[in-house]
């Protein structure tokens, strides 16, 4: 959804913004860990903490490569349906097979040919990915619901579900996974050609062509991710819950998008980190975890979450402002 | 405690049955979504009967899980078509009362089973007392744990006629009992994960929890799967005597679930909309037992859905 | 218009926009397959469910066109819908809860239209925040229960009818020609075309852009109201989820009417072809009892192949 304007990249003050950017939001975490601290007793508990630190990793890992998809300036909006579907094949062949090997692999590669299927429609049928993604997601969910019937898959092998509940060294798995994948998508998105290519995309696609991009591949690679990214998020859930169901994930698209728009990313692509999005995902996180804990009314929740985003976004323009 | 309210009828309807005119006679069932194994349980019920009864059942079910406009939308298209009968369970009990009255000034005889409407005529009323079922469920947890101690509450979907009246139930055990403290009473939704996180948030809060009243299987695995995960212990209670709640009862992990039993209502519904259309008596309504699946008799329970045989109107009055 | 370039290699095709195809396809095998199709009452029935749809749907192109969204729609319809549900209950004038119901409308599209416009948020957030506020303060008022016990007279408004023709076909007939009118006909629809494709030259004349933008999504506010006192007489109670998905689908039907997201494309006529398209698929799958999760598949198929053949049809 960008509009061909007269945006040049100028990567010194990009980088500064960015900078700009991630001081303003760590700021705001701080001072929302202050208040909930002060607010509730417990929230500065290592039993809370690891908690919301799960809870986070969740939905960074959803958001993460949604992140690469709204760099490019596009979005994806099959995600929820697209952990449900992988969930529900992974948990068949666990059950199957009794292989937690063989379950994430189908899990990681079914969200993959999803994302790829995305890519497709985008690149190569050229519909607008608001579209395509949102009518795949229609489709997604038919064949999820064909597949369970109804019925919930349930009970998994122990060490499959370590890797949802378990614990190394105190902390949980979903956290270690959350921090190898903000590395690996760090360092993909700033350090490689393909990150700076799709950096590129998205601010300014014509030039980006002109200079030899090649515009469709990357595409479909970024939604390949996003793709995969929320396929390994449903196996996380799998573990989580001991079980799958055809709705799993429906209600964690709109969440994730959030996390990806309050941790700076523009959705006219272009700018954005994969850093700042983990750190939407925590701050949206941190609210929520924050009424569970001072027991607000749960019909609060979508409003306080409305309000974040606009809050982020309408800081983000402002800086955005002054950087210019 | 019998709530089966049959009476002569029951008896009456014994005598002439038999004389069915068999047929095509197609009967339109209206559930609520897709995901629920709940209303999975109705559905095969419902194709079970008619299987039995010869008669053909098309199932209904919004694409937008609960969706209200939707089930309308549905119930006009359906009564385009002038199925022989409905029977019908709504998406919303109070917002779907002009639906039924499009049925009734249609002259489709419908049934009504799980969540009674607010309002229009139905041939009969088929459910579960929910309120007795949370009731005779938490007196279970109350009995298991010694009548005193901290308990939570997790309900299901707000607005949901079977969540307001299972969750009085459980607060009406929890008065019987003065020395069990309410710590807390927090939705989420009849979903497990929901469940599992607002767990871990209210086990920060309270370092004692001794119970845990679930309006709903999901939710009560939800809830255990957390204590396991912060290798608590809790005794835990669900409502819907799924499948996978018999499988933890017979672990021990949960402790019991109230048998809301959606199978067994597709079933009688079918029959009883059978036997409208086939000039048979019928009772207005049939409320089941409660029954609270534990460890003494869970056995039966263990058999698939699929693969259970319909019990009939005669066979729930005699018992 | 649109202006389309012919494909060389499906010159009749070219002309017919992916919408028609998939509307005439559909409605040629529903009529084969299923004899209660063609009825009266049932082509009433599809052209009533559409009504609301369409409503929402009218403001959507128009805000689209300008290249921007409008997400909160539904929610705002939900709680217009509640707002007049309330008013009515409280007050017993059904003229005040519906003036209350536009203004709850107004009120969000003027907010959209503030935060857009002056503040510069990106319409895809703006209307995700106000979804949110909306949303919240549906089931803040309401805690999750329908409001029920309105008078009877609101529902007249869907079932009642004006020379045989249903009140509810005849209220979005009006709307769609106001909304034509608008786009087609005044200066206003000609500064909208240009808000879409030519910013710049916008400014160059000097028309305030934000001027327009305020217009725009106070239209989409507006008209949520509107289909909120429809849909408050359609369910005879107000539910804080009775308008959950219909942004999307509004959008869906824009997109699947050949309006653009990028180039300011607008169609007025292909969107209200999209809506009664998902109607008619929606109903006719209904008719022949296909089982549900296939319907769910049928939805995103039909949205996909309606953008497929238009892309088939544009050349870049």
């Amino acid at each position: 959804m960008s509009t061909i304007a007269d945006k040049t990249v100028r990567p010194q003050l990009a980088l500064s913004h960015d900078v700009m950017q991630a001081f303003y939001r760590l700021l705001a975490v701080a001072l929302i860990c202050v208040v909930l601290a002060l607010l509730s007793d417990v929230f500065l508990t290592m039993n809370n903490i690891l908690n919301v630190l799960r809870q986070t990793a969740l939905l960074f890992l959803m958001a993460s490569g949604l992140t690469l998809v709204i760099l490019t300036a596009g979005l994806d909006l099959s995600i929820g349906a697209n952990v449900a579907l992988s969930a529900c094949l992974s948990a068949s062949v666990i059950k199957l097979t009794g292989s937690p090997l063989l379950g994430v692999l189908t899990g990681i590669g079914c969200g993959f040919l999803i994302g790829l299927a995305n890519g497709v429609l985008v690149t190569a049928l050229r519909i607008p990915s608001f579209i395509a993604t949102y009518g795949m997601m229609w489709m997604l969910t038919g064949v999820t619901y064909y597949y369970m019937a109804g019925e919930t898959i349930h009970g998994f092998p122990a060490s499959f579900r370590h890797l949802g509940s378990g614990y190394l060294f105190g902390v949980p798995m979903p956290v270690y996974v959350m921090v190898l994948f903000l590395l690996i998508g760090g360092l993909f998105a700033q350090r490689t050609i393909w990150g700076q290519q799709i950096y590129a995309i998205g601010a300014n696609p014509v030039a980006a062509r002109l200079s030899g991009v090649p515009v469709e591949r990357r595409l479909v690679l970024v939604y390949a991710m996003s793709g995969a990214m929320a396929g390994l998020a449903s196996l996380i859930i799998l573990a989580r819950i001991n079980s799958a169901q055809g709705d799993i994930g429906e209600d964690l698209t709109l969440p994730a998008v959030a996390a990806v728009l309050v941790g700076g990313t523009s959705l006219f692509g272009g700018s954005g980190t994969v850093a700042g999005t983990l750190i939407g995902a925590l701050i949206l996180t941190l609210v929520l975890n924050g009424m569970n804990l001072l027991q607000i009314n749960s019909s609060w929740q979508p409003l306080v979450t409305g309000v974040i985003v606009l809050l982020a976004v309408w800081i983000d323009t402002r800086t955005r402002r002054i950087g210019e | 405690m019998k709530y089966l309210t049959l009476g002569a009828v029951a008896a009456l309807a014994t005598l002439v049955s038999g004389a069915a005119s068999a047929g095509d006679e197609t009967i339109a069932v209206f559930t609520k979504n897709l995901t629920n194994p709940y209303f999975q349980a109705v559905r095969v019920g419902t194709e079970t009967a008619a299987k039995k009864l010869g008669v053909k059942v098309i199932q209904y079910i919004p694409t937008k899980p609960d969706s209200i406009p939707e089930q309308l939308s549905q119930v006009e298209d359906v009564i385009v078509k002038k199925p022989n009968a409905i029977i019908f369970i709504p998406v919303d009990y109070k917002a779907m009362v002009p639906a039924v009255e499009k049925i009734n000034a249609a002259g489709i005889p419908v049934t009504n089973i799980t969540d009674r409407a607010a309002g229009g005529k139905f041939v009969a009323y088929v459910g579960a007392n929910d309120y007795s079922i949370g009731l005779e469920t938490a007196r279970v947890l109350m009995k298991a744990i010694g009548g005193k101690g901290n308990v939570i509450i997790l309900e299901g979907v707000k607005g949901s006629l079977t969540n307001t009246d299972r969750v009085r139930g459980f607060n009406d055990a929890i008065k019987e009992n003065p020395g069990v403290k309410l710590l807390a009473s927090q939705p989420a939704n009849y979903q497990r994960l929901n469940a599992l996180q607002v767990m871990e948030n209210l086990m920060q809060s309270f370092p004692k929890i001794d119970g845990v009243l679930a309006a709903n299987d999901p939710m009560a695995v939800g809830a255990i799967e957390a204590l396991e995960g912060a290798n608590r212990k809790a005794a835990v209670v669900g409502i819907n005597g799924s499948k996978e709640a018999v499988e933890l009862i017979k672990s021990g992990k949960l402790l019991a679930s109230g048998d809301f039993n959606g199978f067994i209502q597709g079933c009688i519904g079918t029959e009883i909309a059978v036997r409208n259309l086939r000039h048979e008596a019928t009772p207005k309504e049939v409320i089941l037992k409660p029954v609270v699946i534990d460890k003494t008799n869970f056995g039966p329970y263990q058999t698939p859905v699929e693969q259970r045989t319909c019990p009939t109107l005669q066979s729930l009055s005699a018992s | 218009m649109s202006a389309q370039a012919a494909s060389p290699t499906l010159p009749l095709l070219s002309r017919v926009p992916g919408v028609a195809i998939v509307l005439v396809v559909l409605c040629a095998i529903f009529g084969a397959l299923s004899p209660g199709f063609t009825t009266p009452a049932n082509i009433a029935n599809i052209l009533t469910q559409s009504t609301i749809l369409l409503l929402l749907a009218l403001p959507m192109t128009v805000i689209i066109m300008t290249e921007g969204l409008d997400l909160s729609i539904g929610a705002v319809l939900t709680f217009s819908s509640i707002v007049l549900a309330v008013t009515v209950l409280a007050t017993g004038s059904v003229t005040l809860a519906f003036l209350a119901a536009l203004a709850v409308g107004l009120c969000f599209g003027l907010a959209n239209a503030a935060l857009v416009a002056l503040l510069d948020i990106p319409p895809f957030i703006t209307t995700l925040g106000t979804l949110g506020i909306a949303q919240g303060l549906s089931l803040l008022v309401t805690d999750g229960q329908s409001v029920v016990g309105i008078p009877r007279s609101i529902e007249h408004i869907y079932s009642g009818t004006v020379v045989g023709i249903p009140l509810p076909i005849v209220i979005a007939a009006i709307a769609y020609l106001a909304t034509h009118a608008l786009l087609y006909h005044t200066r206003f629809g000609t500064y909208v075309f240009a808000l879409g494709g030519n910013r710049e030259a916008l400014r160059v004349a000097g028309i305030s852009v934000r001027g327009m933008l305020i217009r725009v999504y106070a239209f989409g506010g507006v008209m949520a109201g509107f289909a909120a006192l429809l849909m408050t007489a359609r369910l005879n109670s107000a539910h804080p989820t009775a308008g959950i998905g219909m942004e999307f689908d509004a959008i869906a039907a824009v997109a699947v009417g050949g309006t653009s997201f990028e180039r300011g494309n607008g169609w007025l006529l292909g969107t209200l072809l999209g809506v009664i398209a998902l109607g008619v698929l929606r109903d006719g799958l209904n008719l022949l009892a296909v089982p549900s999760s296939t319907q769910v598949a049928c939805i995103g198929a039909l949205v996909i192949v309606a953008l497929f053949i238009d892309g088939l049809r544009s050349e870049r």
